[in-house]
């Protein structure tokens, strides 16, 4: 069976040490040592419908010493040396921290100038490749991106966070007001409980539009949950509709533009993760979220607005080419639990047409909760994939 | 109603055609008009050099007078001298005043010039923006004095009128010298530029030398290289499939009196007998019979007959009327536009392109003054029948040619579908008697399918000669980078891993060796790698100096009088494959004109000439060869020195200690056997 499970903080430290020793133990019999990592591409996915999410594949990535690696080698294991430091002490860091802490550390000492990086991509490389090497989130080596999106209202929701220091935080996201919750990077630290028994949740793609609806009063009229995703969903948005989903067992829907890029880079990667970050996907992937709309049906009942792909766009064209790949290739359309989804791509792919979430909007422009009616008579009326 | 103003049609003449359509001749701003004077006047001058067997010696002077009559623009002086024969006094208005009369039109040869507008045009220019013509001093061999005057263009007639006509003394035997004055805007340096068009003729003309003087500049004297002048191989007759009906027709009457079957094998080529019966069976024309006379066929007997050589299957033209510079002269010549740390030739066999003959050849030569420039795309030198082009490349065969063969699988860098990028030139040339232009300013050679798949396999062939050098050059680089790599990495790798795992001091200088040993594993194969790139080069070098060394033997034959026999041989074989291949290129000209006397003639003449031109050769190939060979050489020498010497001192001191540790054990063994022998003995 393949392996999907990963390493816990506490484990890291100790499988360093492990690695390392198996290097240098390699290098005192001149023998050439092979860093294995786990393959993260496409070609290595596996979706099976009953777990829900990509999984690695067996394929490895092999990085045997030679003289064109051992500049990789060697800057990976500078990293490591820095991030076991930071695991040790409690330390945290973003990658652009890190980054930074290393071109210091390098100029301190002139003889590690031939580690140094030239920009942030090439620390940041050398960091995923750590934890493709170690099988772990670069959260369990105290490593965080800047939290973006995930912006959460309800009146019934109400979160627990337990601290470092061990202390308890208790959230009632009714009492902030006109601001919404955060979730950080680590959702799993978080707990999630209900006043009352919450009807639904509803992930929208635009931050914006999340946010007007919650200002025309969804949240207080209804029993529900109203995140905004800030397009593609960052690991904290991702880890926190996989905390709702398992701790509240709510229906989740997204919803969001009726294009290719929407239905592979963003549901997909909320639904079932992504190729680039396979060896997470268990923990930020919500497998149960189904998609609302834009549906294709609907520019003919609402009678939306539809743009036409624009064949001189070289993205919106990269975008359809991309999405005839991912019917072929993706084994998540390809699966016959997703037939519907790759359903929508087809006729995406046929009609060349795309149309925006906010197109709703034109249906009636003088009643301002008519997003949140369609929404509503949506999930009434089970129109959802 | 009032009636319709009947309107009057006029009749103007070639001359004043062309005065009003200057720019589709090349005068199309002030700077193009500067260029397009100068390359004119040398263009004649280097045809009527090469037609009388002159080794030509040309002279550019161009001054700044003042502020030009027309906006933005100088009052400029041109003047081009040349050791041609001179012109006599009726020629001079038909060459420089009048449009059209040329003594090349239509010829089918592979001169320069050929309609007959160039000149003149510059003179229109002159009289238009300055009010002044061509000023003229020319003076024929065996005259006295020489001809001055002022030509001008008498435009309603087409013809040149000759002013302040005089007889003055010129201390020149003979030449002719023309001078501008008109309005332009000079441009030295840039493609577009007068100096570009200087190094493209001194590339493409080895025998000619050259004095100029620009603004601003100090006279400059480039002699020549090469002895020899260009022969330019007669014009052939056409071949009938490059004929439309009209063409064949008018054709046929320029033999009135000859039979249908003669006109055929005489007026065209590749026509015999067997063809002429041939071509009579697939008309399907009986008429008269191939014995009748052209003057008694009609239209209608012409429009079967034309018929009937459509139908039938002919040699392709011959390529005997084309005529190259030649690799060994290209190479010689490349070294004229600079110091060159590799240069590859390629001259092509002649071959037919839309039924034309071509050749062409191509030089790629990287300019040690242009090594800095690796991010700028590479120079293009276009010519077309020894004349450098310098504008409208893009839609020019020449540069789509160079911007579809991949560059990358040579070495080069490149963007798809554009040109490589980095401090090279690539100079290409076309030879052909029937270049098709894309303008009357024969600036862009037509892109035609055939032609540019010629060009592309010159290219080809001189990327893949490059190729070698880039992947020694790459493969030194590589080791370089390597032994780096080694010196730079292995400490801090082995230092972070014992810092993470506290190892102790022996853990870590065994892991030091071990990793040393390793990536030296690495660094022999890369050696191994770079001598096999050497080894390769080598012998392309090798090869390369055998071609371009014909003249290096019999020079040092001169020099070395001990090693006369060997030398002696080795120059009669390189002479022998320089005459056959000079053979192949004019061997229309010997069936013609061929006698005895002429062959020795030239052979002597011949050896003579190549006796100086192999000197600068000789210099040429050493230069390269060694500068290129030297720095890799003594790199890797160093290196493999040293590492030779740590390894065998490393081993003669482990022999030593081992021989010593046997000797001392032995010695021991033994003492103690006698010990052990004199203790039984004592014992017994």
């Amino acid at each position: 069976m393949v392996k999907y499970a990963t390493r816990k903080q506490s484990e890291i430290p100790y499988i360093s040490k492990q690695l390392c020793d198996k290097i240098l133990t390699d290098l005192e019999k001149a023998k050439r040592p092979v860093l294995a990592a786990t393959k993260c591409s496409l070609d290595n996915s596996q979706y099976s419908p009953g777990l829900g999410f990509l999984t690695p594949g067996s394929k490895k990535v092999k990085t045997e010493l030679n003289v064109t690696s051992v500049q990789k080698m060697s800057r990976a294991i500078f990293m490591l040396e820095i991030l076991l430091r930071n695991v040790g002490t409690g330390g945290v860091n973003t990658k652009r921290e890190l980054y930074y802490i290393c071109k210091g550390l390098l100029k301190q000492n002139p003889e590690l100038k031939p580690l140094d990086f030239d920009d942030q991509s090439e620390s940041d490389s050398v960091i995923d490749f750590i934890c493709e090497i170690l099988e772990c989130y670069r959260e369990e080596l105290n490593c965080y991106a800047n939290d973006r999106g995930g912006q959460t209202y309800s009146q019934h929701l109400v979160v627990t966070e337990t601290m470092p220091n061990g202390e308890v935080a208790e959230i009632d996201l009714s009492k902030l007001g006109t601001s919404p919750f955060m979730p950080k990077n680590r959702p799993q630290n978080l707990r999630l409980s209900a006043k009352k028994k919450i009807d639904f949740c509803l992930v929208v793609e635009s931050e914006g539009t999340a946010n007007t609806i919650v200002a025309n009063g969804m949240t207080r009229r209804h029993k529900c949950i109203v995140i905004g995703a800030q397009g593609v969903p960052s690991n904290a948005v991702r880890g926190w509709v996989k905390r709702i989903q398992d701790q509240l067992e709510v229906p989740i829907f997204f919803f969001g533009d009726l294009d290719a890029y929407t239905l592979q880079n963003i549901y997909r990667t909320l639904k079932a993760g992504s190729a680039a970050s396979l060896i997470r996907n268990k923990d930020f992937s919500a497998p149960e979220v189904q998609f609302l709309g834009v549906l294709p049906e609907d520019l003919k009942k609402y009678d939306l607005f539809a743009y036409d792909v624009n064949a001189g766009d070289a993205s919106e064209m990269r975008s359809i080419k991309k999405a005839r790949d991912a019917l072929e290739n993706d084994p998540f359309f390809r699966s016959r639990r997703n037939r519907g989804l790759a359903k929508i791509l087809e006729w995406l792919i046929e009609n060349r047409k795309r149309c925006e979430q906010q197109a709703f909007f034109s249906v009636d422009g003088k009643d301002p909760q008519i997003f949140e009616k369609i929404i509503l008579e949506k999930i009434e009326r089970g129109s959802y994939v | 109603m009032a009636k319709k103003k009947a309107s009057t049609i006029t009749k103007s003449s070639t001359a004043e055609y062309f005065a009003k359509n200057l720019q589709q001749v090349g005068f199309s701003s002030p700077v193009k008009a500067v260029l397009t004077t100068l390359k004119e006047a040398v263009d004649n001058s280097l045809d009527a050099c090469e037609d009388n067997h002159i080794l030509p010696e040309i002279e550019i002077k161009i001054k700044k007078l003042g502020a030009g009559a027309l906006r933005n623009t100088d009052r400029i002086e041109l003047t081009v001298e040349d050791n041609g024969p001179g012109l006599d006094s009726k020629q001079v208005p038909m060459v420089f005043g009048e449009y059209l009369a040329s003594s090349k039109f239509g010829k089918g040869r592979c001169s320069r010039g050929q309609q007959g507008i160039g000149i003149s045009a510059a003179t229109t220019w002159a009289l238009q923006t300055s009010a002044t013509g061509a000023k003229i001093l020319t003076k024929c061999k065996g005259q006295r004095k020489a001809l001055s005057c002022m030509v001008v263009t008498d435009l309603k007639n087409n013809k040149g009128i000759v002013k302040d006509k005089e007889s003055v003394s010129w201390d020149k035997p003979h030449g002719t010298r023309v001078s501008f004055q008109f309005d332009g805007r000079l441009q030295l340096n840039g493609e577009g530029g007068i100096l570009a068009y200087i190094r493209g003729n001194l590339l493409l003309n080895p025998h000619m030398s050259l004095r100029y003087q620009l603004p601003d500049m100090e006279v400059q004297y480039i002699e020549r290289i090469s002895q020899q002048v260009p022969q330019i191989p007669p014009a052939l007759p056409p071949h009938p499939h490059t004929m439309k009906l009209g063409e064949f027709i008018s054709h046929a009457h320029l033999f009135n009196k000859y039979k249908l079957s003669e006109w055929l094998k005489k007026g065209f080529s590749r026509v015999s007998d067997k063809v002429v019966n041939e071509i009579m069976s697939n008309s399907g024309w009986k008429g008269k019979g191939k014995s009748a006379l052209i003057s008694s066929l009609s239209d209608d007997d012409f429009k079967k007959i034309f018929s009937g050589v459509q139908k039938t299957q002919l040699k392709a033209p011959s390529t005997q009327s084309v005529m190259a510079v030649g690799e060994d002269a290209l190479a010689l010549s490349i070294q004229r536009l600079g110091a060159t740390d590799y240069f590859s030739v390629v001259s092509r066999k002649p071959t037919i392109c839309d039924m034309k003959p071509v050749q062409v050849e191509v030089a790629i030569a990287r300019l040690e003054e242009r090594t800095g420039d690796s991010e700028n795309p590479v120079s293009v030198l276009r010519f077309a029948n020894r004349v450098p082009l310098q504008f409208d490349k893009s839609a020019c065969a020449i540069v789509k040619a160079i911007s579809s063969v991949n560059w990358k699988s040579y070495g080069l860098r490149q963007s798809r579908g554009l040109l490589p990028i980095g401090p090279y030139i690539m100079a290409v040339s076309v030879i052909s008697p029937f270049i098709k232009f894309k303008n009357a300013s024969k600036e862009t050679i037509d892109a035609a399918d055939e032609l540019v798949a010629e060009i592309r396999k010159a290219l080809m062939t001189a990327g893949l000669r490059l190729s070698r050098h880039l992947k020694r050059e790459h493969k030194a680089k590589e080791l370089e980078a390597k032994t780096q790599h080694i010196e730079k990495f292995s400490p801090i790798l082995v230092e972070t891993l014992c810092r993470i795992l506290n190892a102790p001091k022996k853990r870590k200088e065994r892991a030091e060796l071990g990793l040393k040993k390793i990536l030296g594993r690495d660094h022999k194969e890369t050696e191994k790698q770079l001598a096999k790139a050497e080894e390769k080069l080598s012998e392309h070098l090798a090869g390369q100096k055998k071609r371009f060394s014909v003249f290096q033997e019999e020079d040092s034959l001169l020099s070395q009088d001990d090693e006369s026999t060997e030398q002696d041989q080795e120059a009669a074989t390189n002479g022998q494959e320089a005459e056959t291949s000079e053979a192949e290129n004019t061997k229309g000209l010997k069936k013609t004109k061929a006698s005895s006397k002429k062959k020795a003639s030239k052979k002597v003449a011949k050896k003579t000439t190549k006796k100086a031109t192999k000197k600068v050769a000789k210099k040429v190939a050493k230069k390269t060869a060694k500068k290129s060979t030297k720095k890799v050489a003594k790199k890797t020498t160093k290196k493999v020195a040293k590492k030779t010497a740590k390894k065998t001192t490393k081993k003669a001191a482990k022999k030593s200690t081992k021989k010593v540790a046997k000797k001392t054990t032995k010695k021991s063994n033994k003492k103690s056997v006698t010990k052990k022998s004199s203790k039984k003995k004592s014992k017994k």
